[in-house]
């Protein structure tokens, strides 16, 4: 038996040191408390760490080297309580996409740089869908549909748009006034311009905005949101940005980290403003096992992690902000007993509990929902970038921005096209047309074949367009996450169980969008426009495990309803914010909506991450003793 | 089902770990809250300036990258643009303009012996909530007793601050500068963000 190896008590302590507790370690340092922050990996010092090595291809690519290291804590997955779920080993194709972030920062180093907004829609989903088309519309699409509303707000969009330096403009809306209101999911003031429109982009604008939507009014194309900084910034913190230098192939299937800090991260967003307070400590290659309980079983009193020579350290604290990824939020807090588990029972089709309950993906299925084509744009564009700059999307085929009457789905997607091609080095597993021999090619394409393909790969003068549609998936009770029973981590703690499958709401609506936008790609002159085969729910189970699942902790405000727990299923805990009628607790976490929406998947980072800047506001108050009682933030 | 218990293990495994470097305070460039309120706002009030204006010295430098930590603001314009500016703020003004001649603190270091550096220029002093702005229209620069230079003049170049677009000195004219008066530590520091903020390879 080791000895613990305790540590000074602190204010905060924040779990994990990603988008969520970068905002809320920043504000609360910069108040003037002391803050701690735990992650399971390093600091990445882009100049250091990425310039110089980004380009290993294998490290990267294929042994993900920046990302949580399996052999530490895996997952494991499973269709349906059918099965025996198996732990991800490798993160190869097709669940190379598990992979999670590692270090501060977290996931943030390897991500496209999406971070568009959800519309009011996402929050109100199941009030906005029983009013418009009856109560019984969305049970009626999906076996065992536990779907509920979120009571969160926007204000805290714009505070978390500054942060992170989002480029944007709204002067696509079809009136560009001050009174236009049609596009919540649009800021008017995004902190930056966005990316110059690539070649595709422009004839994607052109074309839809020729054309006429399902709901009847013309397409409304506005410039990607992106995350991917596109002049200097400075933000609100003062901490300065540098511009995307475009060259920075820092897309593409390999997901390459940003090489000079372009990239919304929180450790070149807001982590440098808390560590230059003085506040602020950074423990760094730590792994959190467990959060010590009081005696009362409702105060968070302590969090247990192991070094990197596998010590036990103990961090007390009067404040505990869970910001891990998801699914390790919920599996630490199963591990530490706070909260209900969510238990599925499979012969009723419903469950009981919270803690994991409500998993949802933000990909629609992989195969069967796609449509596809060629595009020729006129001249050689650069190959490089990064998806989510330089493009244009359209919103009018998302959530209910069109009437879902006779159709067996509900909500819808974003649709998207011009950004910058990405595919930065791929030659060793993902450059076109390079393949080993096979049935079709037995002398593979390698040769003069090969060289074809590079002319066109890095010089194209046509493009292939294919489009996934971000379908919403609605949260079941027979998707959740609990702990599993047999495999365990590295120190012989269970990992998480995921126990997932589309449901057929996501089928449905993708079969219809690819349609839509089948007419757009045609309408563009593209080629060769194809629609994948469709296949019905639950006969190709989920094969494309997403680093885009979310959910899992709930939160709102009716006791009685199935959702509301969010304070009542963890027996007096906070989560996300601080709840005046459990007086006294002092945890509080960031948990993934549940909803999904048709926007992009990271859309404010599955939009936990504007709130934390509610959760950081209610930790202040704890802290001050202001408000322990009397005030409920969910109303203001 | 099968049953497959992996057996707890004591230690973690042979995983490689990526040593961190946590970035001191002083090497991390963050612009002091009072100073950045203060730039938003002279941003702000300044956005339909006519003529010619851009952050200089230190302020200019730390809103391009660089590494610095000023402590007040500067604004290098012509005397047309320091008259335009000093009616703009005219509430936080707090020294009329006038033409100002002042020895610096710092020497040129081009010689074996320090040499002194002396500016001039058509300047206005404001004060925004405590925070000093200095404006200079037409500066000019003399090193020891040669002859004076040529008034200062650029092409700005822009950066956001917190949404608000404002004009800075380039870092390219900064350079020349610092190169001329020797200041080799200061070269260094916009080099090193320039190293920043460009990628390393091809």
């Amino acid at each position: 038996m080791s000895t613990v190896i305790q540590e000074n008590p602190v204010d905060v302590v924040c779990l994990g040191v990603g988008f969520m507790s970068g905002v809320v370690a920043t504000e609360l340092a910069l108040a003037g408390y002391k803050v701690v922050g735990i992650t399971k990996g390093p600091y990445w010092d882009y100049v250091n760490d990425y310039s110089t090595t980004k380009y290993d291809e294998w490290g990267v690519g294929l042994g993900r080297k920046y990302d949580s290291p399996l052999p530490l804590q895996s997952t494991t997955i499973r269709n349906d309580t059918s099965q025996f779920a198996l732990p991800v080993r490798r993160y190869t194709m097709p669940i190379q996409y598990h992979a999670l972030g590692h270090g501060v920062g977290g996931a943030a180093q390897h991500y496209g740089g999406g971070m568009g907004r959800f519309g009011p829609w996402a929050y109100e989903m199941a009030s906005r869908t029983a009013s418009s088309y009856g109560l019984g519309f969305l049970a009626g699409i999906n076996p065992q549909d536990d779907t509920h509303d979120w009571p969160l707000t926007y204000a805290e969009y714009d505070e978390w748009e500054k942060a992170h330096g989002i480029c944007g403009n709204y002067n696509g809306s079809s009136t560009n006034s001050s009174s236009d209101i049609n596009y919540p999911w649009m800021s008017k003031n995004y902190p930056l311009p966005p990316h110059p429109l690539t070649p595709l982009a422009q004839l994607f604008q052109s074309t839809v905005q020729g054309m006429t939507a399902p709901n009847g009014q013309k397409y409304n194309p506005f410039p990607s949101v992106s995350a991917l900084s596109s002049q200097p910034y400075t933000n609100q913190y003062g901490v300065t940005v540098n511009p995307c230098v475009y060259e920075g192939y820092c897309a593409g299937l390999c997901d390459y980290a940003c090489e000079t800090g372009a990239k919304a991260n929180a450790a070149y967003r807001t982590i440098p403003a808390a560590i230059n307070s003085g506040n602020f400590t950074l423990v760094t290659n730590a792994y959190i096992f467990r959060l010590e309980l009081s005696a009362s079983g409702n105060q968070v009193i302590a969090a247990h992690y192991y070094d990197a020579q596998g010590n036990d350290h103990r961090q007390p604290g009067t404040v505990f902000f869970n910001g891990m990824w998801g699914y390790n939020m919920i599996r630490l807090m199963l591990l530490s007993g706070l909260g209900t588990p969510y238990v599925y029972n499979s012969g009723t089709g419903t469950g009981s509990g919270t803690v994991g309950r409500g998993l949802t993906n933000g990909y629609t299925p992989y195969r069967g929902t796609n449509v596809s084509g060629t595009v020729n744009i006129g001249g050689n564009s650069y190959p490089a970038g990064n998806g989510s700059g330089g493009g244009v999307s359209v919103f009018d085929l998302m959530d209910d921005n069109f009437s879902h009457t006779g159709l067996n789905f509900i909500g819808g997607g974003l649709f998207g096209a011009g950004g910058y091609l990405g595919g930065g080095p791929g030659n060793i597993t993902f450059a076109g047309g390079v393949s080993a021999p096979n049935t079709a090619n037995p002398n593979g394409a390698m040769g003069s074949a090969f060289k074809a393909t590079q002319q066109n790969k890095y010089l194209p003068t046509k493009q292939s367009v294919g489009a996934t549609p971000f379908a919403p998936d609605l949260p079941t009770f027979m998707n959740y996450i609990d702990l599993d029973p047999h495999y365990t981590d590295a120190y012989g703690d269970p990992v998480s169980r995921l126990t997932y499958d589309w449901t057929p709401n996501t089928y449905n609506g993708a079969t219809y969008l690819v349609n839509q936008i089948k007419a757009i790609l045609t309408q563009m002159g593209a080629t060769n426009v194809t629609v994948g085969a469709t296949v019905a729910p639950y006969s190709a189970h989920n094969d494309w495990w997403g680093h885009h699942l979310r959910g899992g902790l709930r939160i709102g405000t009716d006791p009685n309803a199935g959702t509301a727990t969010a304070w009542a299923a963890l027996s007096g805990y906070n989560q996300l914010y601080y709840n005046s009628n459990t007086a006294g607790v002092n945890y509080f976490a960031a948990g993934e909506i549940t909803n999904t929406t048709g926007n992009n998947a990271t859309a404010g980072t599955h939009a936990a991450g504007p709130q934390s800047y509610r959760a950081a506001e209610g930790i202040k108050k704890y802290l001050a003793n202001v408000a322990t009682s009397g005030v409920n933030y969910l109303a203001s | 089902m099968p049953v497959l218990i992996v057996p707890n293990k004591s230690k973690p495994l042979n995983i490689p770990i990526f040593q961190s470097r946590i970035p001191r305070p002083e090497e991390l460039v963050v612009l002091d809250k009072p100073l950045l309120e203060a730039t938003i706002e002279v941003g702000n009030l300044l956005k339909d300036c006519q003529a010619k204006w851009a952050f200089a010295g230190d302020i200019g430098e730390i809103l391009n990258g660089v590494n610095v930590r000023p402590d007040h603001l500067t604004i290098l314009s012509n005397v047309v643009g320091c008259e335009e500016i000093s009616k703009k703020l005219e509430g936080f003004q707090v020294e009329a303009s006038r033409h100002v001649e002042t020895q610096i603190k710092r020497n040129a270091e081009i010689e074996p012996e320090p040499l002194p550096i002396t500016i001039k220029s058509y300047a206005s002093q404001f004060n925004l909530n405590g925070q000093r702005l200095n404006v200079h229209g037409d500066l000019r620069i003399r090193v020891g007793d040669w002859d004076w230079g040529d008034p200062l003049d650029y092409e700005p170049e822009y950066v956001y601050v917190v949404g608000v677009k404002v004009p800075v000195v380039p870092l390219e004219l900064k350079t020349r500068l610092y190169m001329g008066l020797g200041w080799m530590d200061r070269v260094r520091k916009i080099h090193e963000a320039m190293a920043r903020r460009h990628h390393k390879i091809g």
